[in-house]
């Protein structure tokens, strides 16, 4: 049990990260890696989500879809208890704990449309996961994403102080400087993780 | 509305991917094969059109409120049964596509055009949009493939395009494709999603670039023109 | 709260709406998909091993948790055909392994995979590399390893833990058909 926690996490922050081996938040991801900041708020808040809806996901799949044969549902209803739980989450941090959501809250609505949150879902299911290892899964490949992320950010806020040509400018030169990273997190893919 | 200007529109100045700049994850993950692509493109195509004529029929009688969650339940109806389809008629592209069948839900493209163009615009023209729009994303998919798979693997048309016996098209996925230099004289990273990051980069920038361009043509037109009629007066 | 109400009744009926269409959708593509998954299984097995019928026998030996099914090729004297669930790089594998009666892997084939694709997925692919990959564990026996390993099979590049798996699966499977003695 514990080799295989130790598996899945390592899998889903270094060797397989959610971002530069399996393109899964890629639009958060540019937009929101301008500046550290925002990129370390929007990190977080997706850590979150993910940890959340695996565990929610996993119980409603297990108990509701899989017992009622109703699995040709899955994205349905996978896509609204994301929506549903974002919403829920942006109103109880708003009331509860207003610190944290003056930090989060304007990423929380942006998460709906990540497709690494319904994404880590979908593969909680296709890789038969149970409980304990979907939610390890759903809170590492946040890790994950965080740590792409920040990294990402930083190098952005050098990239601006470059010169290069005009019609780079935007998403373009953002895109090349995400492949150097990807090449990068390149190094971790023959790493052998320990059974 | 204007057909010619939707058309173009959709294919090159208002670009889903290449100058709106959404649907990115899809277009960078899956473009290894032109199998892929093409399979990917239109899959998205259909699933465009279809939400976009429905969510424009129903645009009248949804409630503001809720439309974007309404939005999201059609497209994940249509969503389902693609993948529903896909999987038993062309298997091997929803093996080869995997998760990012399901992942058409959130890809912006779709909620997106439902938002901006579908709820205020009468069913005809949302159909030709979705239409236009999907084939704007088509395209580019099939460039991102043709480019990854010459570079990376030699190739051209891997699993779309048999030469073995005859020129014909497999629709199963198992075709090698035209070998233009042999595999292993191929950049395989390219392949990676390094190649993918990259290739979409360097896309972008040349459209950047096309753009800027025609603008400048068009604003030298019309100084020229100005100047003319100085001139004459 | 009326109209939280009105809110909450359009949205159930849109998704009742669609859920229905869906389970319509479900019930005319649920068979061919089953037969789809049936007919890839059964090329699957006619490619690792040629026999003329296989049956499927029992198999419930603790030591071996990853083994799925057992299926003996003309009774056994051509040889087994073993599939396997275990984990690759991205999500469960599912493979068949063919061993002739001599106890050597007589060929593989990845039945379900969830690996990256371009990456691990070229474990299955029908090109040149997936070909390539899996005609080295043909003549193998259950010392089989990855040539980093000090073994004889090259891995996929950029895909060291797909490749490790299956070999690993490949050398249990072989263990598999030899305890049945």
């Amino acid at each position: 049990m514990l080799s295989s926690i130790i598996q899945i996490s390592l899998g889903a922050i270094l060797i397989n990260n959610f971002i530069f081996s399996q393109f899964l938040g890629c639009c958060p991801f540019l937009g929101c890696s301008n500046k550290v900041d925002t990129a370390v708020g929007m990190g977080l808040a997706v850590v979150f989500v993910m940890g959340l809806a695996s565990a929610i996901c996993w119980v409603i799949n297990e108990y509701i879809l899989v017992a009622l044969h109703l699995e040709f549902l899955q994205t349905l209803a996978f896509i609204l208890v994301i929506a549903a739980l974002v919403q829920f989450v942006e109103m109880f941090l708003k009331k509860m704990v207003p610190s944290l959501y003056s930090a989060l809250g304007i990423f929380l609505p942006l998460i709906t449309t990540n497709c690494a949150v319904l994404g880590v879902v979908l593969l909680n299911v296709q890789n038969n996961y149970n409980f304990i290892e979907s939610l390890v899964y759903g809170i590492t490949g946040g890790i994950g994403f965080l740590l792409a992320i920040v990294l990402f950010a930083s190098v952005r806020e050098r990239v601006e102080f470059a010169e290069y040509p005009e019609c780079f400018r935007g998403f373009s030169i953002c895109l090349v400087s995400a492949a150097l990273v990807a090449l990068a997190f390149m190094g971790f893919s023959g790493m052998a993780i320990p059974v | 509305m204007n057909r010619k200007k939707q058309f173009t529109e959709g294919l090159i100045t208002n670009n889903p991917v290449l100058v709106q700049q959404i649907g990115m994850c899809a277009t960078m993950a899956i473009t290894t094969t032109l199998f892929n692509g093409v399979g990917m493109g239109l899959s998205v195509l259909i699933i465009l059109t279809c939400c976009n004529v429905v969510i424009s029929a129903i645009r009248k009688i949804i409630p503001g409120e809720i439309r974007l969650a309404i939005f999201v339940v059609v497209i994940a109806g249509f969503v389902t049964i693609v993948d529903m389809l896909l999987k038993a008629f062309v298997p091997a592209l929803s093996e080869a596509l995997g998760v990012f069948i399901p992942l058409i839900v959130v890809n912006c493209i779709i909620i997106g055009r439902a938002e901006a163009f579908c709820q205020k615009m009468p069913v005809k023209d949302s159909f030709f949009d979705g239409i236009f729009q999907g084939v704007g994303y088509t395209l580019v998919l099939i460039a991102m493939c043709v480019i990854r798979e010459l570079l990376g693997a030699g190739r051209f048309g891997g699993g779309l395009i048999d030469v073995a016996n005859g020129f014909r098209f497999t629709l199963d996925g198992t075709g090698a494709g035209i070998q233009i230099f042999p595999e292993s004289y191929g950049a395989s990273i390219m392949s990676l999603p390094f190649g993918g990051f990259l290739t979409l980069g360097f896309l972008i920038a040349a459209m950047q670039y096309a753009l800027k361009k025609s603008e400048d043509k068009k604003k030298a037109k019309a100084e020229a023109k100005s100047d003319e009629k100085e001139a004459q007066e | 709260m009326n109209k939280i109400l009105r809110l909450a009744l359009v949205l159930f009926l849109v998704s009742a709406v669609v859920a229905g269409v869906l389970g319509v959708v479900n019930e005319l593509t649920y068979p061919v998909i089953d037969a789809q998954k049936q007919a890839k299984t059964a090329a699957a097995f006619a490619s690792v091993l040629k026999a003329e019928r296989f049956d499927e026998i029992e198999f419930n030996n603790p030591d071996f948790p990853t083994v799925l099914t057992v299926h003996a090729a003309d009774g056994g004297d051509t040889g087994y055909v073993v599939t396997s669930i275990f984990s690759g790089a991205q999500g469960n594998i599912t493979l068949a392994v063919g061993v002739d009666s001599a106890g050597k892997c007589s060929g593989i084939s990845v039945i379900e995979h969830a690996e990256t694709s371009g990456l691990g997925a070229n474990a299955a692919s029908t090109g040149e590399v997936g070909v390539n990959f899996r005609a080295q564990f043909v003549g193998q026996d259950e010392s089989i390893a990855l040539s980093n390993a000090g073994g004889s099979i090259d891995a996929l590049t950029g895909a060291t833990i797909t490749s490790r798996a299956i070999t690993e699966a490949v050398a249990t499977s072989i263990r598999a058909v030899k305890s049945l003695g």
